[in-house]
């Protein structure tokens, strides 16, 4: 089993760093130690995929490098910035401006409708959208027809591909995806991962998808697997067999 | 199941804390009115018993026209003392007087005593004194008296200064011998009481040769009620004798009956303070019972019975309600002090020692606190046992409606109508400003909870209209207005529910200030449409029991440029077969007509000069209502027990009301209804004369010789009575601010519990770029929209109803409708105020929700 740690393919600079991440919860002989020294580096305009069975830590390590929670020790840079020092109001300056998210349950503002959730992200940071930025993408997801729709009148599938339109908007460093295709069906499913794909390939785009979908990790240039808070294997892309197996043998 | 509505309660403090508040406050003024009253009750008793004591018999004058009216003379007088000291077993009578005059600094300015009367009182026999001198001694001649302790204290007057004295003659000038205190150091309220010697005291009073009270002991072996007999068998009927014990008594019942007034009065805003609290646990329970719905299925498919879904909901509603009117009973123990320094702020000082918590008090607010808190959260708790057990598995479960909706859809209108008809009723009856604010209270509720209803069978259009409206106002600061606004009509019935909370206090608000504009307007125009005359003089504490002395009339005649001077009395009488005592206003038929212009129905001025001794005028409402025409006579008993067969000359009709039910000629008044001094004078100069030509020149006498008595011009009368009202208004704004303050928390409560339901939004919202300054903003928004919606309902139900009260109420009264629009901006602009306040709490928590947490549970 390869437990080395890639150093990112050549040519690509290392958009997010984390470096011995560890982070423990709670004190004493109860303290669990959610992430156990954690190294990894994220190219620019690639497509990863973590893994891991529950517990193993991957959505505490996608926390912590997307700024939502702090690491115990260790350091986090996006863009070249340290992120582990910074206030509330510079972690949410650096979300506004370099992180997208995309969540397992959309998370669409049901008072809003489909453009204004896209645009959402720039009204609060209180930027004018880019027209042309918005057409495109837009047309990217599908979604044309169903701007004016709010959120309860769209299928799941629909709502997650305006909530990967939300999360490009305003064309961050860095989409960190949590489980996007849990809630869908496999059809839906396919469609926003090969959204996100797109994304990567055509607008070179760092996506940072977190999942226990072997199917949705296949999309994916790169497959980390983490188990009690370790990275046990980074490599390349794999079918969704392989993953599957890669799985079982961390179980 | 309690077990677990325990811990539930416990889980939820903060909102148990806030809800119990919301009926806590009703529940503190409730409490602290019948504390504040009850001890001032007492204190009354007790000075009432200290002044009665030594005293086996008491003679006073018969209050005929009830306890309130006393003639202005005594029918008491030397030769009723000599038959009183000649009667067997008596050993000694010693007549008194105890009357309101006016205390001032040799310079003429007065004493103020916080709006409490100040009286002069006659040196007593030592075994009848209640006071008793702490320093210095009892006057000895006409030129000294002694002053309480209190007064002196306040004015900073010692012994051997001077003071002066002004009552129904002019001021003179005594020195102060004595620094006294009223027996047993019970507190005297903030009451002034100077002793003079009796003839003194009777001749500054105008009481010469007559008393206020004879005060008798018995001789041993002799008892106080057979004494009164004996006394009361040489009497006659002008004057009441009674054991001293029954007249402490009486006076104790008098006051009490006083003062149920003042309780009633603050009952009302208790009551509303309850009504809108009652909201807010509705609101309150309605929400969580939503919020619990899963719980509740679960338990349900657990094997819980429907009923043991109710019995949670409704247990957990009685101990709110338990700890609610705990903390209210407490609150008003504080409270009572607190309405005792602002009736003092508003000028009426009452005695009160020490506090009396009546076990009345203590069930009362217990029970009415709980069994509102139960009663409100009744509605929420039938809900709850519609959950179906399908409501565990699955989320967004709707609670199905109720089947028979038509109950309650047909049964609040007929309510409304009902309580419109009794409203009409009790207001054409004349029924207490109580009766009608309580039941005013109950139908702004009901329009409400109709409204609701309506809003429910529209969706909510209008809240949803209103609040995009006001939105719109927020919305141009970008996206957290408009997200704000968004939000508030997410759930319009909650928005609705808890703006309603601010509705019922803000209507009475407005209700209230358009009543007061109007009755200014209309005091405006009527005093200047019926008051012909330049100068008006009034004592100068208006509002109290002293008129102005007759000489006033008498002295004002001869101030060059003065052509004619009208006395104006006020008295009562009751007509044969009446219940109730009548309004009586008595001129001087001559020179009348040159200061007040009368509206006739029927009849001329020249009618005024036919009045005599046995005519009089009515005004027009009171004859068609008593059913009285011209030429028909009327038989009036008078304060002093006499009766007086009257004719009625004319009709008028007089919207400055300063024409009582009945008019009378002056003379009439002297002779049968024992008025001695006047209510007014009306002064009018000759033709070309300025009022500086002659206003100074009468300041200037009054204040040299009758201090007591005060000049008005026509608008400065105008605006002595805008600020009479204005303080007036002012004091129920400050009892009325409580409901506004008990509307905040449900404002506070239903945010809070909101946010609760969409942390994961906030969440996503922090996540994506939201700053807490914009998540704080987003929330402050929101509760300003909601609170300017209940204020806007509030406006338009205060504003409507005020008209329609007015209208139905007072019609043919001449009032002037008036809508204060700049009071009505002002409300607005403090219920946007009170939002943002309401929104702090509320918005730091948003602000402070811990990312991760919001964003799990995926």
């Amino acid at each position: 089993m390869n437990t080395s740690v890639n150093d990112g393919s050549a040519g690509h600079a290392e958009i997010v760093q984390a470096t011995d991440l560890r982070r423990r919860y709670g004190e004493g002989e109860a303290a669990v130690d959610a992430l156990a020294g954690v190294s990894v580096g994220f190219p620019e305009g690639r497509f990863a995929a973590i893994m891991g069975p529950s517990g193993s830590g991957k959505s505490t390590l996608m926390h912590i490098l997307a700024g939502l929670d702090r690491p115990t020790s260790g350091t986090v840079r996006i863009a070249g910035v340290e992120l582990t020092t910074l206030g509330d109001r510079d972690l949410t300056q650096l979300r506004r401006e370099r992180i997208g998210f995309i969540f397992q349950t959309f998370n669409l503002l049901p008072v809003l409708n489909a453009q204004e959730n896209i645009l959402l992200p720039l009204s609060i940071a209180g930027r004018k959208p880019d027209r042309e930025w918005f057409d495109r993408l837009i047309d990217t997801v599908g979604i044309r027809d169903r701007l004016s729709h709010r959120p309860a009148e769209l299928s799941g599938g629909q709502q997650q591909r305006v909530a990967v339109a939300r999360a490009l908007i305003s064309r961050p460093s860095v989409v960190f995806a949590d489980e996007p295709s849990g809630n869908l069906d496999s059809k839906a499913s396919n469609d926003v991962l090969e959204l996100l794909r797109h994304a990567v390939d055509d607008f070179s785009q760092t996506v940072v998808m977190v999942t226990h979908d072997a199917n949705a990790a296949s999309f994916a240039d790169r497959l980390l697997l983490l188990a009690d808070g370790r990275i046990v294997h980074d490599g390349d892309a794999v079918t969704a067999e392989q993953a599957l197996d890669l799985m079982k043998s961390v179980g | 199941m309690l077990k677990l509505v325990l811990r539930g309660f416990v889980q939820r403090k903060l909102r148990v804390a806030l809800t119990a508040i919301a009926i806590a406050l009703g529940v503190a003024l409730m409490a602290g009115t019948y504390i504040l009253t009850d001890t001032i009750d007492q204190s009354f008793a007790g000075i009432f018993q200290t002044a009665n004591r030594g005293h086996d018999v008491v003679i006073t004058p018969t209050k005929t026209l009830g306890s309130n009216v006393r003639p202005e003379t005594s029918p008491i007088s030397e030769q009723t003392l000599a038959r009183v000291r000649a009667t067997p077993g008596v050993a000694e009578a010693a007549g008194s007087i105890f009357s309101p005059a006016t205390f001032l600094r040799v310079n003429g300015k007065r004493l103020t005593s916080g709006g409490a009367p100040q009286f002069v009182s006659s040196e007593l026999p030592k075994r009848f004194e209640s006071f008793n001198a702490v320093r210095g001694r009892f006057p000895t001649s006409a030129d000294e008296l002694a002053i309480d302790e209190a007064t002196a204290e306040r004015a900073n007057l010692k012994l051997g200064e001077q003071m002066l004295i002004a009552g129904s003659v002019p001021a003179k000038r005594y020195t102060i011998v004595g620094i006294i205190k009223f027996g047993g150091g019970q507190s005297f309220g903030g009451a002034g009481a100077a002793l003079l010697i009796p003839a003194e005291a009777q001749r500054v009073v105008g009481e010469q040769g007559r008393f206020d009270q004879i005060d008798v002991a018995a001789k041993a072996g002799v008892t106080p009620s057979q004494l009164r007999g004996r006394v009361r068998a040489v009497l006659p009927p002008a004057v009441e004798v009674q054991t001293g014990a029954q007249q402490a008594a009486t006076e104790s019942a008098e006051l009490e009956s006083d003062l149920s007034f003042l309780r009633t009065f603050l009952l009302v805003f208790a009551y509303v303070a309850l009504v809108v609290g009652a909201f807010i646990i509705f609101n309150t329970f309605s929400i969580t019972v939503a919020q619990r719905t899963r719980e509740f299925g679960l338990l349900r498919t657990l094997g819980g019975s429907r009923l043991q879904i109710m019995q949670s909901v409704v247990v957990e509603g009685l101990l709110l309600g338990v700890v609610g009117a705990v903390l209210g009973l407490l609150g008003g123990i504080a409270l009572a002090p607190a309405l005792d320094q602002l009736f003092k702020a508003f000028g009426a000082d009452l005695p009160d020692s020490g506090t009396v918590l009546e076990t009345r008090t203590i069930v009362v607010s217990l029970l009415v606190g709980t069994i509102v808190t139960v009663l409100a959260g009744l509605p929420p708790a039938l809900r709850a046992t519609r959950v179906p057990p399908l409501a565990a598995m699955r989320e967004g479960v709707e609670i199905p409606p109720r089947t028979s909706i038509t109950r309650g859809r047909y049964a609040v209108p007929v309510l409304l109508v009902l309580i419109v008809v009794r409203l009409v009723a009790a207001v054409a009856q004349g029924a207490g400003t109580a009766t009608i604010a309580i039941t005013a209270a109950i139908g702004v509720a009901l329009l409400i909870v109709r409204l609701r209803q309506r809003a429910r069978g529209r969706r909510y259009r209008l809240t949803r209209a209103l609040a995009r409206a006001i939105g719109s106002l927020v919305a141009w600061r970008g996206i957290t207005g408009r997200l704000a606004r968004e939000n508030s009509i997410r759930q319009p019935g909650r928005t609705l529910i808890t703006a309603a909370a601010l509705t019922v206090g803000l209507a009475l608000v407005t209700f209230v200030a358009v009543l007061a504009a109007g009755t200014k307007a209309t005091i405006d125009q009527s005093v200047s449409r019926s008051f012909a005359g330049n100068l008006i003089l009034e004592n100068s504490q208006p509002g109290g029991e002293q008129g102005i002395p007759a000489l006033v009339a008498v002295v004002l005649r001869h101030i060059p440029g003065v052509a004619s001077v009208t006395p104006i009395d006020f008295t009562v009488g009751r007509l044969h077969g009446s219940s109730s005592n009548a309004s009586i206003t008595a001129i001087e038929p001559s020179t009348f007509e040159r200061a007040y212009r009368v509206e006739w129905k029927q009849g001329s001025n020249a009618t005024l000069l036919a009045l005599g001794n046995t005519g009089t005028v009515l005004t027009k409402g009171y004859a068609s209502s008593h059913h009285l025409k011209v030429g028909q006579a009327v038989s009036v008993l008078t304060p002093t027990g006499q009766h007086v067969s009257l004719m009625v000359l004319g009709i008028a009709n007089d919207n400055a009301r300063l024409l009582g039910d009945l008019t009378i000629g002056l003379p009439l008044a002297r002779a049968a209804f024992g008025q001695r001094e006047d209510d007014l004078d009306f002064a009018t100069y000759a033709p070309g004369v300025r009022n500086s030509q002659v206003q100074p020149v009468v300041d200037r006498l009054l204040a040299r010789y009758l201090p007591q008595v005060r000049s008005r011009t026509a608008a400065q009368f105008k605006q002595d009575q805008a600020n009479q009202i204005n303080t007036l208004l002012a004091l129920i704004y400050v009892l009325l601010a409580l409901s506004v303050i008990v509307s905040l928390f449900g404002i506070v409560n239903t945010l809070i519990l909101s946010i609760y339901e969409r942390t994961r939004e906030l969440g996503m919202l922090r996540a994506i770029g939201t700053s807490r300054r914009q998540v704080r903003q987003m929330i402050r928004y929101e509760s300003v929209i909601t609170a300017l919606i209940g204020a806007v309902f509030g406006l338009v139900i205060g504003v409507v109803g005020a008209i329609l009260f007015t209208t139905i109420a007072l019609s043919g009264s001449g009032y002037v409708q008036s809508i204060p629009v700049g009071t009505l901006i002002v409300l607005l602009v403090v219920a946007a105020l009170a939002g943002l306040i309401a929104a702090q709490l509320p918005a730091r928590r948003a602000a402070r929700l811990d990312l991760l947490q919001a964003l799990a549970g995926e």
